[in-house]
């Protein structure tokens, strides 16, 4: 994970957690306003709830006064008090009474209780009403909730009972108002709530006793429990009932029970107030967090993009340079425009790869003077020698002039012989460094580098057991599946050859010679090892540079030929010694070598490294 | 039980002699011709065709109420009880009563002008005799024939739908009456079925005489409390009055009248519902009725409680009847019947197929008497059954176990309203009942065993018997209808009418 996307998702958790928590904030402070704004509005719809209540008791309290009052009532009353009278006179009464007063129930019951007329119950007339005679002194009662019967059911009315006394008898006036969706219809509601009644008249729930102001409710089954917990304990109540899978359907009901004379249920008051409001404003604060979560994410992607660009690119480009100093590039610069740490990193660096670029361009100078004087050296080490004797014989030349002709013949002859002999040297070694500057470019074809090792131990199995020369004993060990690689067979014959002669001269004593071939991955491994004396770590760093050797008689181009050799296809070589435990050589051969413009166009081979340019 | 065969005949004099007394009083001053006779009736229409008549129908009785101002029958029976010819002149029988033979009134003409014939006359009765009897023309004569004796031919053709007619085209019918229909056709025809207004006009022509007023206008369909102010507003000369407002209008100062009985209130169970099969749920319900509150206190004693199914101005044996209301017995019968059974869960479904409020409250009535017998009763209307079985799937509306039936008497004679009246309630007759109804023929002792095995079954139960009222304008003179209640409006003259009765001629009332 870069520095890049650990930024961004540090901005993004960050805009997340303050998103999420300005939301939650904020729907909390809604849901708690919204309640308090329900519950005041609930309240004061139950207040004028009981209000409205109260002023239609006084109301029917008033007309059953009125009615009681009337004249027409006091002359039944006298009437009936009469002996003998005759109750069925008077059986129609209490309709005509009643409507007048616009009472939906009204009863006239004579002292001992039995019922003169019937506004809404006629069938019942003759039959006896105990429970008003009960009762001593209805006289200024206030009105009270009745369940009240008639042919078409039973209902929920507000009655009162006013009374007319004719002498000892007593004349009873009982009249009230149906409590149904006309009296809902009549409370002024805030806007979105209801008001539902719930007539409890019949042992159970009764979906029908169920009414709001407009009539029967829908789905009133969903209120069953409500009313059903409410029946067993008559108590202020609140439920929030989920009418669908929606949860904006979703409504709170506040329910109180209506209770009668007696203190028996006889209605549940249910004030519904929607939760719709609630919800949806939840749900557009959830669409807005989420609206701005995103728009956070989306300006954040962009921001860290831009922020991270801004401050990882000149990391980056000082991790590029880097590596392009790695690769070689050592005039690479960096921009330290940017300024603070960075700008500071980025002028280091570029002090960095001054000073570096100043060091190797000394080094690559002592080391050129190095390799010239160590050229001269072995040039002058290989011409003197030849030198010094052409030397002798020219001086032993002049000295024999003054020898007789005989005498001086025969060393004339001699000195010639030297003279050609020496000059052959001298040819010959001018011939060697001719040679090592005029590489040829390798020939590439399949060859089986197994068959390079065996024909060049081939040439060198005479000296392996010369006689008076201590044993040197071969050993191969090669991977008969070794592939085949492209490969110029005279070049790598020639670098096997030397690599072998190196060995046996690291051998004086004897010892064993050991050749391992193996496939490696896209190419193959050759190993040369002897059991000589080893190396020392200074001589295996400079055992490659051109004309360095540690022997007594060569010219140090040996390796260097095979060096370039490997190198020309493409392969690494590399040294291992301990002193006293042998050297092994480790070259590393690809199946196809890389095409290089040297070698795929030049007939000529580039000059060894290590040369002077 | 001879003694009680003359019962009705007591009775229908007893109520003649009553309406004879009026008459006189009415009759103390000289009759006047001219004047239209205002008529409400609650009906909203009425057919004026005999053939089409439900026999104990309101509907019937309307109809009943103005075919007689169109038509007449063969016979009539006046106001002290005799046979009166009408368009018969004279009739004969046979000693067994097989055959009777009536001969018809000469010159009698149809409002189109037609001669009236025999074979008018049986032609209009075939299609309203019982299967059993046989009407023809021979001569001037109309023989009726039977294989079953017919010893009450006269009083079934002095009264009920046994009016003569002739339908010269489908939906038209002529008549001899003395009204002809203000609204027919030039030829004087009448169509069958009228609605809101009619108008009668007197035919001038009729063989029984012109009629005093020269029209009677009926406005159908009037709500009985408007009918009420009307007539005190002098806005109508003749109401039909509901029951609960007979005391009313008697408070006003308004002349009424009340007929004899002639409405029966009865429960009629329903023998297929599994739910009232048990007799002592039949018997439980019948003990707990306490038929005297209906009749003196609900209907303010304008009815009379009834034990039998006939009244006793019609059988002349319905006082050996009684029945008993005991609310502790009912209770007792109730215990030993399922517990399930008439429950608040379950209550047994009483239909109201009598018309008007008052068959509702009598409904009601029945429902509160139950319950004192712990039986829960749900009382359903006719339109309300009908209205819920229209919205609902048939099986989802639970069959009434009874029904409340009103039974509107027409005819004069007891056998014929009792067979009419077991037809259709489709009382079948227990199986130990000597031969067929109509063998038991007219003979009183036989028809009160025939009711008594009826009654006995407890598929019945009578309830009230209430008669019929109207309500008469001051100006109305003669009103003298029959006690069953025919009105007789031919006889009505008022009083202010333009000229007085013209001298007598051929065309005068006799």
């Amino acid at each position: 994970m870069n520095f890049r996307i650990k930024l961004f998702l540090v901005f993004l958790l960050t805009v997340l957690a303050s998103v999420t928590l300005v939301a939650w904030g904020v729907t909390r402070y809604t849901r708690k306003a919204f309640e308090e704004l329900d519950t005041q509005r609930t309240e004061a719809l139950v207040a004028q709830f009981h209000k409205e209540f109260a002023q239609r008791a006084e109301d029917v309290a008033h007309r059953v006064e009125n009615i009681t009052n009337a004249e027409v009532t006091i002359k039944t009353a006298l009437e009936l008090a009469q002996p003998n009278a005759d109750p069925s006179a008077y059986v129609h009464d209490a309709n005509g009474a009643a409507q007048e007063q616009n009472l939906d129930y009204l009863e006239f019951v004579n002292s001992d209780g039995t019922l003169i007329s019937s506004a809404q119950y006629p069938a019942r007339v003759g039959y006896k009403n105990d429970w008003v005679t009960a009762a001593k002194d209805w006289r200024s009662s206030p009105a009270f909730l009745k369940r009240e019967e008639s042919p078409d059911g039973v209902a929920l009315s507000l009655t009162a009972v006013r009374t007319l006394p004719v002498g000892e008898k007593i004349f009873y006036v009982i009249g009230g108002r149906r409590l149904d969706q006309n009296f809902l219809a009549s409370l002024v509601l805030p806007s979105g709530m209801r008001a539902l009644l719930y007539r409890n008249l019949e042992q159970g729930f009764v979906p029908s006793a169920l009414t709001d102001a407009s009539g029967e409710v829908a789905q009133s089954e969903q209120l069953a429990p409500l009313i059903q917990q409410m029946q067993k304990q008559p108590r202020p109540m609140v439920e929030t009932v989920n009418w669908s899978a929606d949860a904006a359907a979703a409504e709170t009901f506040h329910a109180m029970p209506l209770l009668g004379r007696n203190n028996e249920l006889l209605g549940v008051l249910l004030v519904g107030s929607p939760r719709r409001e609630l919800v949806l404003l939840l749900r557009r604060i959830q669409s807005i967090a989420a609206g701005v979560g995103a728009g956070a994410l989306l300006i954040g992607l962009l921001l860290t993009w831009w922020v991270s660009a801004r401050i990882t690119r000149p990391v980056v480009e000082l991790a590029e340079g880097a590596r392009a100093v790695a690769a070689g590039h050592w005039d690479t610069r960096m921009e330290t425009g940017a300024g603070g740490e960075i700008g500071q990193l980025a002028a280091a660096f570029n002090d960095m790869t001054g000073t570096l670029a100043a060091q190797r361009e000394r080094l690559v100078q002592a080391e050129r003077v190095a390799a010239w004087r160590e050229l001269a050296r072995r040039l002058a080490h290989e011409l003197r020698n030849p030198l010094f004797p052409l030397q002798i014989t020219l001086e032993n030349l002049q000295r024999a002039r003054t020898l007789p002709p005989e005498q001086f013949h025969e060393i004339f002859q001699e000195s010639t012989a030297t003279l050609k002999a020496e000059l052959s040297n001298l040819n010959v070694i001018v011939g060697r460094f001719s040679d090592f500057s005029k590489m040829p470019a390798p020939q590439l074809r399949r060859v089986n580098v197994n068959d390079a090792v065996r024909n060049a131990v081939r040439l060198f199995e005479a000296q392996f057991s010369a006689v008076g020369k201590p044993a040197i004993t071969p050993d191969l060990r090669l991977d008969e599946a070794l592939p085949e690689i492209d490969a110029d067979p005279d070049l790598l014959h020639r670098a096997l050859q030397n690599l072998v002669l190196n060995a046996l001269d690291a051998m004086p004593a004897g010892g064993t010679l050991t050749l391992r071939t193996s496939a490696r991955d896209g190419g193959v491994l050759l190993e040369v090892s002897d059991s000589g004396q080893g190396l020392t770590p200074e001589e295996c760093s400079r055992l490659f540079t051109p004309y360095y050797t540690s022997k007594q008689h060569g010219t140090g181009l040996g390796l260097a030929i095979v060096q370039s050799v490997v190198s020309d296809h493409g392969g690494t070589i590399s040294v291992a010694s301990d002193p006293g435990s042998g050297t092994t050589f480790r070259i590393e051969l690809p199946l196809r070598p890389p095409k290089t413009p040297a070698a795929a166009l030049t007939g000529g081979s580039a000059p060894p490294s290590g040369l002077p340019a | 039980m001879r003694s009680i065969a003359s019962h009705w005949r007591a009775g229908i004099s007893l109520l003649a002699a009553c309406a004879a007394l009026s008459a006189s009083l009415g009759a103390a001053e000289r009759p006047r011709y001219g004047g239209t006779l205002r008529v409400e009736l609650r009906a909203a229409a009425v057919s004026l065709d005999p053939r089409e008549w439900r026999a104990g129908s309101e509907e019937a009785a309307s109809g009943a109420k103005l075919a007689t101002l169109l038509f007449d029958r063969l016979v009539a029976l006046d106001n002290y009880g005799h046979f009166l010819p009408q368009l018969a002149a004279e009739w004969s029988h046979d000693a067994s009563f097989h055959r009777w033979q009536f001969t018809l009134r000469a010159e009698v003409k149809f409002s189109d002008g037609a001669p009236l014939t025999a074979a008018d006359v049986a032609a209009a009765l075939a299609p309203l005799l019982p299967a059993a009897r046989q009407v023809s023309a021979s001569g001037n004569a109309v023989v009726f024939q039977s294989a079953a004796p017919m010893p009450d031919l006269l009083e079934e053709l002095a009264s009920g739908r046994y009016f003569i007619y002739r339908a010269p085209s489908a939906g038209v019918l002529l008549g001899t009456g003395p009204f002809v229909l203000a609204a027919a056709p030039p030829s004087g025809a009448v169509p069958a079925r009228s609605e809101a207004h009619l108008t009668f006009r007197a035919n001038a022509e009729a063989w029984s005489g012109r009629p005093f007023v020269d029209a009677v206008e009926v406005t159908l369909g009037v709500p009985p409390l408007r009918q009420l102010y009307d007539l005190q507003l002098s806005r109508a000369d003749l109401i039909e009055l509901s029951p609960d407002l007979v005391r009313r209008a008697a408070q006003a100062g308004l002349r009424t009248w009340a007929s004899a009985p002639v409405t029966l209130y009865a429960l009629r169970f329903d023998d297929a519902l599994p739910a009232v099969q048990d007799a002592r749920l039949r018997e439980a319900l019948a003990l707990s009725l306490d038929r005297a509150t209906m009749a003196g206190v609900l209907l303010q004693k304008q009815a009379e409680p009834a034990a039998a199914l006939l009244p006793a101005w019609l059988s002349g044996y319905a006082f050996l009847f009684t029945v008993e209301t005991n609310v502790d017995r009912a209770r007792e019968m109730r215990a030993a019947l399922p517990a399930t059974l008439a429950t608040a869960g379950e209550p047994l479904r009483l239909r109201v197929d009598a018309p008007g409020d008052l068959a509702r409250l009598l409904g009601d009535r029945i429902a509160v008497n139950a319950r004192q017998a712990l039986l829960i009763v749900q009382v359903v209307n006719r339109m309300g059954a009908r209205a819920a079985a229209a919205a609902a799937p048939p099986s989802r509306e639970p069959a009434p176990g009874m029904r409340l039936v009103s039974w509107r008497f027409r005819s004069l004679s007891p056998r014929a309203e009792l067979d009419a009246f077991a037809a259709a309630l489709d009382l079948a007759e227990p199986a130990e009942s000597a031969g067929s109804p109509a063998a038991a023929g007219a003979d009183p002792a036989q028809l009160h065993a025939r009711e008594q095995r009826i009654l006995a079954e407890r598929r019945v139960l009578p309830l009230v018997l209430l008669p019929e009222f109207a309500g008469v304008g001051a100006r109305v003179r003669d009103w003298l209808p029959a006690p069953w209640g025919d009105w007789h409006l031919a006889g009505v003259w008022l009083d202010g009418a333009d000229s007085p009765a013209p001298a007598k001629s051929s065309g005068e009332k006799p």
